[in-house]
């Protein structure tokens, strides 16, 4: 009789773990290709159409990479919470409160001078993203409220309230009625740098990349959010701090998903509509998925998932192809990643049993 | 291997890109903010795009579902950057992004739907589908029995705000008693909402329905109940064969048809224009059946005043819902009060946010 | 309130509750297997879309219905490989499984958007419909509310009294135990991924064949979610899982109501009632809970020790 021994790895390899990732993209694409076939498009054409639109000339690699920088950041805050396997998927919601915020004060202080009004938006969209993350930590550890739902039903509040202030007390005065707020003044608007469309936003996520992987690595939270995130109730036997853990946790995620907020309003939109909403709380959950929750390859792959954002906009374009089409990949890219890391972390050994 | 891999992807693109730049041709490219199926905005405007497409020596495309903002910036650059001649964007939100892209672009033309900043190489557009609306308030007006009609609405902007106007004005015109309440969904997609909105005004003794959303869900739900319904953007008589009236719908076609020629032929010029039944952009679906002759004859001469120029819609004196005179006698409302329409006129119950 | 408000509203709630109430249940054998799937949502965005095309393509929709339950039971079926073979993260593979149900729904009904197909259509219990308030709440709607009327009993007694039942409970609590005893985990689990994502679609198919009969992108609009969430108010029970449906379709139901009557609320507000709401009980639950009924390893991937 055949038997199947299965055994966990002990070693992790970082080149498996590649391997792993462009093989699940071959999968993916190769689905993909036959859900085009079926739509009696050329795969090899949309393939291709894919890539040249994401990363095929200059201004494309800067429409990605813009795209890539709330990604980036969402994603970052969400990993940091997965470490210890508490599950925020509020980074949508999270995004709203901190462009809301930072809109608020653009409204209130337009004629402040930008070095002053700019750093006062961003330290207030973190405050706003950190509630919006407080909340759910604050419910999960006193009254044990499930995180994924409670992050998911601020995500529909936040949003709601968004719409609720660009419809109401906040609505443009000369745009015709429609929900937006009013053009913000120079000074709180985040310029790009030189020529390019890329804007200043890039450096927060240099300087956030970089604090996260020093503070994982060296620092004692670091080790503290590895080790609880490995097993909670040993954790907590041996007297580590899991409650202000998920507190901090949350509060730094919810801070940069609002960081993000800010960004979009300020650099990408100059105004705040309900549009800003484009799902980047739930690629973030993708990207840091994929990513293994390191920051650096979060880097990577925010820059990838933007591209497929932009790719897909080429192929509808030139092929038509409906916009539903990159949600796909997107799903099964994670899926067949996630399957993929049987492969990763098993030994499988076939042999005979008698 | 992966640059090799990029390399052969290339190659393969350009060739087969090469391929198709044979002959000079006008190509068109359209935007819409929702997807095309939706039957409703967007698949007018696709239906008019299916048009033009007909058309000799006319290639064109869309992409569907652009949000507003810097993805629609990114797409018009990307059609501008492949040699488009002539862009649509067909929501209001567009109108930013594509001032920016036209400054870049002197050489494409632009037209921006439902908007006001215009450009040496950029134009807007819009339909007067409030006239078509006043109409189907005067159908609506005559059919009721318990003078309450129920509105199940989108999102409160202008457009629907004055569509819910021009609707009630014009049942008002036969029957001033009516009143006319709105709930609004907050969603162009959740069919099920909007056929519980639906149910939530034929339970307060509504008994015409009509709607401002893009499925046909709310018809769905008057027929169930033997309620009259009136719908929107296309002919929805087959969702509530007993009870259907008409439908206010656009027809796109005419005027983009006439924008590509005159791109062509090198006349366009950058102008404001918002056409409305005179020039057959917006009309009504056929009567069903139940409408009686009667009242067929109020919408024809209602609508042959419109078209003369005869009547306006909004003449006054009109007073919104605290009694305040909003526009005067003697007076009729500006393009730019109407653009800007944020207040429901007396006989309307609801709010606007 | 008045009766002529109250009744017609508690009337709406049962029917919008109906498709909850589905998923919630399916969610429950699946988390009473220890298997966590978030991905409802998709699951019943390709139960609506399968449902609708088969009754399109078939002109029945109780073929349909059943239809929307296979789809929706091979949409879980990704799931359980990814999780069950492949030993994935069963949260990330839950949220994936949305991303892509509810893309892949959208993508293949495209062509159908503003279609119409054979539906279920309201259908009076004869006698009972009569009887003064209930009868308009409970028997004047269709056939598939009345269905589901039957399912929480189903699975209470499945769950309770069957050896299916009780063996998936089991590897719910303590799959070690389970195994050794003999019962295939495996085996039990998959049983409740399937059948949750059965159900699941079943209400999603719900959407496109009774609540309306048509097809549009986003059509469960999260609904899924709230069956996610609504499991936990239930305390994994099929009885309360009734209770919560009907709570939240209720909720939803009023908000419009509370429109129509003439309200000068602005909407964007009463709009997060459903999901204030949601918070608000999620959080009571778990505070009186002390455990409740969770399945013990609920989200834990059982490891095959050979």
């Amino acid at each position: 009789m055949l038997a199947i021994k299965i055994t966990k790895k002990q070693e992790f390899s970082i080149w498996n773990s590649c391997f792993l990732f462009l093989a699940a993209l071959a999968v993916s694409l190769g689905i993909s290709a036959v859900l085009l076939m079926m739509h009696g498009k050329s795969p090899l054409e949309g393939v291709g159409l894919l890539f040249k639109g994401a990363f095929g000339s200059p201004w494309a690699m800067e429409e990605s990479l813009v795209k890539a920088i709330p990604i980036f950041l969402c994603s970052l805050g969400v990993a940091t919470t997965f470490r210890l396997q508490i599950w925020n998927i509020g980074a949508e919601g999270q995004f709203a409160l901190g462009a809301v915020g930072a809109t608020w004060l653009a409204l209130l202080y337009p004629d402040l001078p930008a070095f002053l009004l700019l750093p006062l938006m961003f330290l207030i969209s973190l405050a706003a993203g950190g509630v919006w993350g407080f909340i759910p930590a604050v419910l999960k550890i006193r009254l044990r409220a499930n995180e994924i739902i409670v992050t998911l039903m601020l995500n529909y509040i936040g949003i709601l309230f968004l719409e609720y202030l660009v419809y109401g007390p906040w609505k443009d005065p000369v745009s015709f009625g429609f929900p937006m707020t009013t053009q913000f003044s120079a000074g709180a608007i985040v310029g790009t740098i030189g020529d390019t469309k890329i804007n200043w936003g890039i450096v927060l996520c240099l300087a956030f990349g970089l604090f996260v992987w020093i503070m994982l690595r060296y620092s004692r939270v670091g080790y503290e959010l590895k080790a609880s995130g490995e097993n909670v109730k040993a954790a907590r036997y041996a007297g580590l701090p899991y409650d202000r853990l998920v507190l901090s946790v949350m509060i730094f995620s919810g801070a940069l998903a609002g960081c993000a907020g800010f960004l979009e309003v300020s650099a990408n939109l100059n105004r705040l509509q309900p549009s800003i909403i484009v799902g980047y709380g739930y690629t973030a959950i993708v990207v840091a998925w994929l990513a293994r929750l390191n920051p650096l390859f979060i880097g990577v792959a925010s820059f990838l998932l933007a591209g497929l954002k932009v790719g897909v906009e080429n192929i509808q374009l030139e092929l038509q192809v409906p916009a539903a089409f990159g949600g796909i990949m997107e799903g099964l890219i994670l899926l067949t990643v996630l399957a993929g890391g049987f492969f990763t972390q098993y030994d499988i050994a076939i042999g005979r049993k008698g | 291997m992966r640059k090799f891999m990029f390399f052969l992807l290339f190659l393969l693109v350009f060739l087969v890109g090469g391929a198709g730049a044979a002959e000079k041709e006008m190509k068109v490219g359209f935007i819409y903010v929702s997807p095309v199926g939706d039957a409703g905005w967007s698949y007018a405007h696709e239906q008019a795009r299916l048009a033009v497409a007909a058309m000799p020596g006319v290639k064109t495309t869309y992409v569907e579902a652009v949000k507003e903002g810097p993805d629609s910036e990114r797409v018009m650059l990307n059609m501008a950057r492949k040699g488009y001649d002539l862009i649509f964007a067909t929501s209001y939100g567009y109108m930013d992004p594509m001032l920016k892209v036209a400054k870049q672009f002197p050489k494409t033309v632009f037209m921006h739907c439902s908007g006001f900043k215009r450009a040496k190489n950029m134009g807007t557009y819009f339909g007067r589908i409030y006239q078509a609306r006043y109409l189907s308030g005067i159908v609506a007006g005559s059919m009721t029995k318990s003078n309450i009609l129920g509105y199940v609405a989108a999102f409160p902007i202008p457009e629907v705000i004055r569509g819910i106007n021009a609707f009630t004005l014009g049942a008002q015109s036969v029957n001033p008693a009516v009143q006319v309440r709105v709930v609004w969904t907050k969603t162009w997609y959740d069919p099920a909402t909007e056929k519980e909105a639906a149910k939530s005004l034929l339970d307060v003794g509504a008994d015409v329905i009509t709607q401002h959303q893009d499925s046909p869900a709310a018809q769905e739900a008057a027929e169930e109940r033997g309620a009259y319904s009136i719908g929107y953007d296309s002919d929805m008589s087959r969702f509530a064969p007993k009870g259907h009236l008409t439908d206010p719908i656009w027809n796109w076609a005419p005027l983009y048809k006439k924008l590509v020629e005159e791109v062509r032929q090198g006349t366009w010029k950058s102008q404001s224009l918002w056409p409305g039944l005179a020039e057959g952009i917006v009309g009504l679906s056929p009567f069903g059946a139940v409408v009686p002759q009667e009242v067929r004859n109020r919408v024809s001469v209602a609508k042959n005043s419109i078209i003369a120029g005869k009547m306006k819609v909004f003449a006054g004196p009109i007073k919104d819902q605290k009694g305040t005179v909003r526009i005067a006698k003697g007076a009729a409302a500006s393009d730019k009060e109407l653009l800007g329409m944020t207040w429901f006129v007396k006989g309307v119950v609801g709010t606007t946010e | 309130m008045s009766p002529d408000i109250l009744v017609p509203l508690l009337a709406a709630a049962v029917q919008s509750g109906t498709p909850i109430l589905y998923a919630t249940l399916g969610e429950i054998v699946t988390e009473k297997a220890g298997v966590l799937n978030l991905g409802v949502e998709g699951i019943m965005m390709m139960g609506a879309l399968g449902g609708f095309l088969f009754s399109m393509y078939t002109g029945s929709p109780t073929m349909g219905f059943v239809a929307g339950g296979l789809f929706g039971a091979l949409i879980a079926g990704i799931h359980g490989l990814v999780c069950l073979v492949f030993q994935g993260n069963q949260v990330v593979s839950g949220l994936a499984l949305t991303i892509l149900g509810s893309n892949l729904a959208n993508y293949l009904g495209t062509p159908h958007v503003g279609h119409s197909a054979p539906g279920f259509g309201l259908l009076p219990v004869p006698y009972l419909s009569k009887i003064p308030i209930l009868g308009r709440v409970f028997f004047m709607h269709d056939m598939l509310v009345y269905v589901s009327y039957f399912i929480p009993l189903l699975v209470w007694i499945f769950l309770r009294y069957t050896r299916w039942g009780l063996g998936l409970r089991a590897v719910g609590e303590n799959p070690e135990a389970g195994s050794a005893a003999g019962l295939g985990v495996m085996a039990h689990r998959w049983a409740g991924v399937l059948a949750g994502g059965f159900l699941g679609g079943l209400g999603g198919a719900y959407l496109s064949l009774a609540y309306t009969h048509l097809w549009t992108n986003g059509l469960t609009a999260g609904r899924g979610w709230i069956a996610v969430a609504l499991v936990i108010f239930a305390f994994w029970r099929p009885g309360r899982a009734v209770l919560g449906a009907y709570l939240f379709g209720g909720v939803m139901a009023f908000q419009l109501r509370l429109q129509a009557t003439g309200t000068n609320l602005p909407s964007s507000l009463l709009l997060m009632l459903p999901y204030a709401l949601t918070v608000v009980v999620l959080v009571l639950s778990s505070w009186k809970a002390k455990g409740g009924d969770a399945p013990a390893v609920l989200g834990v991937n059982f490891e095959p020790s050979e």
